[in-house]
């Protein structure tokens, strides 16, 4: 029967080419025998109609084939929980970081192309509708980037190409007595305490963001995008004092990640994160005052220093102090946020201490 | 289809699932191919799809439950299936977890 010749023929398309030949012999054996029987009961061939119908029937080969295949799904629940927290993590962190980094390119962009006056609000409405308009592409990109990895973790661990070491609280012989304490659990005061999908999420976006820090420098168009090829062309680059920046930035986060990671081994990531919010908010100080106790306050300098002076020398004075007061708000602002977490760990404190003495 | 049927179905679907498996190492007991295999369930009330059936002897072989061999019969070379000896292993122990599960939900009820 032709239309069945042409049904298996769509279905091996979809078939992996090395399960072919058998699974067609097999189904063709089954499907022949069942078209005999229904020929044999009507005392005559098939019409093309019933044919059609029969094989409707059937399903789509596409289907049939899928339904050979050992893995029906991209990203199994294993994973899943995980990947759901580490893909709104990345995507939330790139928007706020492509918000930043147009913002600064916008800055730029106007410095460098010493806009009139009375034409700045269009040109930056202009700009910024630009920006929007590439944000969507980034963010599919993320996702896109983040999906392939976990995709590929499935793939590689369903086949046994890779062995994942055995995740704490995840293996069979998981320790009851690792779980976190009652008391640990309940002073979050109210707030849900964190999951464990979360917890491993928090772990592997740690390593994912760790990983795209050490990458920047040398691939500055994984941050700034298109950006990048524009940055390149101003006449002005980054001080050395940002090296000293970034590479506190590297120590701020391998410390955090390294914290979550022992936090996952010990169990105890429901815990508060008191502490480590505090270290945290701290260190994060150290690098906002390495810039601005950068000699003379220079934070861009020409590329060029005698060819560029004259044109650029008055936009370059204005970046340095905008960047100078920026960073000075900025310091403040997180001066108090840790001030705010301190005399919030204090309060907890005493109230705890008040309560148990009742 | 309602939102209800929808559910209704997903949740048959659920349960049917591991009802299948052991109907089909159930009827395994004895050889077939997979269209008789299928006529024989079907006439003692299993109705199984083509597409769920013959995926399901390959996913059983391939766990080691099922032994196959290709023959001729009728001028047409079919590949018929039996219980494996690990297969038989594991019926018999799915049989007295499906005793107990229907025993369980018949006093339940």
């Amino acid at each position: 029967m032709e239309l069945l010749d042409r049904y298996l023929l769509a279905v091996r398309k979809h078939l992996r080419w090395q399960r072919q030949d058998d699974i067609i012999a097999e189904l063709r054996a089954n499907l022949e025998s069942q078209l005999e029987e229904k020929e044999a009961a009507l005392g005559r061939p098939l019409t093309q109609g019933e044919a059609e119908d029969w094989l409707r029937e059937l399903g789509p080969p596409i289907q049939v084939a899928a339904r050979y295949s050992p893995q029906q799904y991209l990203i199994g629940p294993t994973f899943f929980p995980t990947y759901w927290y580490v893909l709104r993590m990345a995507l939330g962190w790139s928007l706020a970081i492509y918000a930043v980094v147009s913002a600064a390119i916008i800055a730029a962009q106007m410095l460098h192309a010493g806009v009139a006056a009375d034409h700045i609000s269009q040109t930056v409405a202009d700009l910024i509708a630009q920006a929007i308009a590439r944000a969507p592409g980034i963010l599919i990109s993320v996702a896109a980037w983040v999906t392939g990895v976990f995709a590929g973790l499935e793939f590689a661990t369903a086949r046994g190409l890779v062995k994942l070491p055995p995740i704490p609280g995840m293996c069979r012989d998981w320790n009851p007595n690792e779980l976190p304490r009652m008391e640990e659990s309940q002073s979050t005061h109210g707030k849900k305490p964190r999951s464990y999908a979360m917890a491993v999420g928090e772990v592997v976006f740690g390593i994912f963001l760790l990983t795209w820090l050490l990458l920047v420098p040398y691939h500055p168009y994984l941050l700034m995008g298109p950006g990048a090829a524009y940055l390149e062309s101003l006449p002005y680059r980054l001080a050395p004092v940002w090296w000293t920046f970034y590479w506190w930035i590297v120590a701020l986060n391998l410390v955090q990640l390294g914290w979550r990671f022992i936090d996952l081994a010990r169990g105890t990531w429901q815990g508060p994160r008191t502490v480590q919010n505090i270290v945290s908010g701290a260190m994060g100080l150290i690098p906002l005052v390495v810039l601005l106790t950068a000699r003379d306050h220079v934070y861009v300098v020409l590329k060029d220093r005698f060819a560029n002076q004259l044109p650029v020398g008055m936009s370059l004075h204005e970046i340095n102090l905008w960047a100078f007061r920026g960073m000075l708000v900025i310091l403040v602002i997180s001066g108090l946020n840790l001030l705010a977490e301190i005399g919030k760990a204090g309060w907890g404190s005493y109230r705890n201490r008040v309560v148990s003495g009742r | 289809m309602t939102v209800a049927d929808n559910l209704f179905e997903n949740l048959k679907l659920e349960l049917r699932r591991g009802c299948l498996t052991l109907a089909v190492l159930a009827q395994l007991r004895q050889e077939h191919y997979g269209y008789t295999l299928r006529k024989a369930l079907a006439s003692r009330g299993m109705e199984i799809d083509e597409s769920t059936l013959y995926p399901l002897l390959r996913r059983l072989e391939s766990q080691g439950l099922l032994a196959s061999e290709w023959r001729e019969e009728d001028k047409r070379n079919k590949r018929f299936y039996r219980l494996s000896t690990d297969g038989e292993a594991i019926f018999a122990r799915l049989l007295e977890e499906w005793i107990a599960i229907n025993s369980s939900i018949a006093k339940i009820l």
